[in-house]
């Protein structure tokens, strides 16, 4: 486990996790130390524009290897934070269209969901809600 | 002759590529946990979701087709099937049709018992100065009509209700009237203590169609301790009027509550097992609420979460071996989650929905006339916090109860989907915001979740019945879902609401 110069309390116990920012971005991380924010404080310090490092303070005490534990915890909940941000990317415009298929029959739509969306079925069908959807005039 | 089939050529090949729909995930137990937007979801080997995202997922494979029968993913050979998804997401939805449901009127703040952990904030037995007026009931029972539910529930508590009996017996007819004229269907629950029931009052009720609603907190010692009254027999009180109302309105008008004190946590087997004895067959495992007298009262009634954990669930493994014994008795809050995990539908426990059932599901008639949106938001209102106040029957409409400051800037703390450490949750289909919780406990609606009760509560019991239906043992299972699907059990639980 790397140690840090100074976490703000030197000789403190922590953890440093080590995260590759061309894979996780600023938000990610911070969903994940808001997360470890029960048990642990947060700092995170940019090594470069590649790489931040991510020190993991207790806020009660704690043993090296429960350190350990924590600082692999963290790595995995940063990555999977990042899948999800993925996922959202790849997503969120189907499911605007999910919702809003979902909730047209209350009559409460506001905004027409932005976007093409690739749904050959309901392309197909003369009042289909694709239609609906994507061309107001309609 | 033997049957030929058709050469491979015939049929459509494996999708070449696909896309995703949209889901979240969490790991549990070595494998992955896909949920969807309806809260379908599948166990996955560990390195799926990044297989999915860098699309390298192998098409012909029977993992692939249950990604894309449980709604993951859409391919060329298939529609994305959208309706059929939406369809499902509405369902899940669902107990927002229709407004709000559940009108409680509080008719009186007496009580004869003095419980530390009194949600209620009760007044002395004889101060009938707390008892609401019929000016205030005509209006009450006016503004639970311009509902646009069909379908209405009254619950009537207190205090202790039957205290106020004459406002009841003034309530019940005009409800019923109104309800007629309007063509609403009228539930009607009393919340009672049973200690101060008579044969005239379950008369009436049997008459009227009442249903009564108890608590019974566990055996004679642990009941008595949590509810204490002159001559120390709430626990006999409680038995005797159980009885005499089973006797007068049926076995199924019947329901009981219990609520966990830090007394109750070494006692859950034997909180089941009084629940068994007295014929129950559902009981729901409460914590304490962090409201009314039980904040002045922590010391003596409050615990930590953690350990509110342990007795759940020691308590529904014995509910599950009583039930292996032969005996049915389900647990409320795991059959709640499970519906929402195992069926399309949603529930109607204001307690956990997103948009948060408060005001949208329930609004509770103070005997002032004041309007809250919970009956936490009552409790809180009696140690002079007054944040979730709609209005005032007297002044206010239904209109603008839901219009008003406070009902606005509680709305938007009300959906679990965009708030912070609950947009990405995999459980977010199962659980709740609850903006009256975290006010009341973190002093912000929105709420902080790695220290919330209410999350730590939801994520170890969620988790918990996710384990067991990972492990899939036959038996348990078998029991499980005859909780959600079994008719009398789905009854009892709308009582609770």
């Amino acid at each position: 486990m790397n140690q840090p110069e100074s976490t703000g309390a030197p000789d403190a116990p922590h953890a440093v996790a080590e995260i590759n920012l061309a894979i996780v971005s600023a938000e990610a991380l911070l969903k994940a130390c808001y997360w470890f924010s029960r048990d642990f404080t947060c700092e995170i310090r940019n090594r470069n524009e590649h790489v931040a490092d991510v020190i993991l303070t207790p806020r009660s005490a704690a043993s090296a290897s429960e350190l350990a534990v924590a600082k692999d915890a963290f790595t995995t909940s940063a990555m999977d934070f990042a899948l999800r941000e993925k996922i959202e990317a790849k997503t969120s415009g189907i499911r605007d269209l999910l919702l809003a298929k979902a909730f047209s029959e209350s009559g409460v739509l506001e905004d027409q969901p932005e976007g093409v969306f690739s749904d050959t079925v309901e392309e197909m069908k003369p009042d289909g809600m694709f239609k609906i959807l994507s061309n107001p005039q309609h | 002759m033997a049957r030929v089939f058709y050469p491979l050529e015939r049929f459509a090949p494996a999708p070449a590529g696909f896309h995703l729909l949209p889901f979240r995930f969490t790991r549990l137990h070595g494998k992955e946990l896909l949920v969807n937007e309806a809260g379908e979801f599948l166990f996955v080997p560990t390195g799926t979701v990044q297989s999915l995202t860098d699309e390298h997922l192998d098409t012909n494979t029977e993992l692939y087709r249950d990604l894309k029968a449980k709604h993951f993913v859409y391919d060329d050979s298939s529609s994305p099937l959208l309706d059929i998804l939406a369809t499902k997401v509405r369902t899940k939805f669902d107990h927002m049709s229709g407004g709000t449901k559940l009108h409680i009127f509080v008719v009186t703040l007496r009580c004869e018992h003095s419980c530390d952990y009194c949600q209620v904030s009760r007044q002395t037995a004889t101060r009938g100065e707390f008892d609401m007026s019929t000016a205030t009931a005509d209006r009450a029972i006016d503004m639970m009509m311009d509902s646009p539910a069909h379908a209405v529930t009254l619950e009537i508590q207190g205090g202790e209700p039957l205290l106020a009996f004459d406002v009841i017996q003034y309530i019940i007819p005009r409800a019923k009237k109104l309800a007629f004229e309007k063509g609403k269907d009228l539930d009607i629950v009393v919340c009672t203590n049973l200690a101060c029931v008579t044969d005239d009052i379950l008369k009436y009720f049997r008459d009227e169609g009442v249903r009564v609603s108890t608590s019974l907190d566990g055996p004679a010692f642990l009941h008595n301790k949590n509810r204490p009254r002159p001559g120390h027999n709430s626990y006999e009180k409680a038995i005797e009027g159980i009885e005499r109302s089973r006797a007068m309105l049926g076995m199924e008008s019947v329901a009981a509550l219990m609520t966990t004190t830090a007394a109750s946590l070494d006692y859950a087997a034997e909180i089941v097992d009084e629940y068994v004895r007295r014929e129950f067959h559902s009981i729901f495992l409460r914590p304490i609420s962090p409201y009314g007298f039980a904040i002045k009262t922590h010391h003596r009634t409050g615990y930590e979460m953690e350990r509110f954990l342990d007795f759940y669930k020691q308590g529904l493994a014995h509910i599950l071996k009583v039930n292996r014994g032969g005996y049915r008795i389900a647990e409320v809050y795991t059959q709640i989650l499970l519906a929402k995990i195992l069926t399309p539908h949603g529930t109607r426990y204001v307690d956990m929905q997103s948009p948060a059932g408060e005001a949208w599901s329930v609004l509770v008639y103070n005997y002032d006339g004041d309007v809250y949106a919970s009956d936490e938001s009552r409790m809180l209102a009696e140690m002079s916090d007054w944040t979730f106040r709609l209005g005032n029957v007297h002044k206010d409409t239904r209109r603008t109860l839901f219009t008003g400051e406070p009902a606005l800037q509680m709305f938007h703390a009300s959906c679990n989907q965009s708030l912070a450490g609950c947009s990405d949750c995999a459980f977010q289909s199962y659980c709740a915001a609850d903006p009256v919780y975290h006010h009341a406990t973190q002093g912000d609606m929105y709420g902080h979740r790695p220290t919330s009760g209410f999350c730590a509560r939801n994520m170890g019991v969620i988790k918990g019945l996710f384990s067991i239906i990972e492990e899939n043992d036959r038996e348990t299972m078998r029991i499980l879902w005859s909780w959600v699907t079994g008719e009398t059990a789905i009854k009892e639980v709308v009582e609770c609401v």
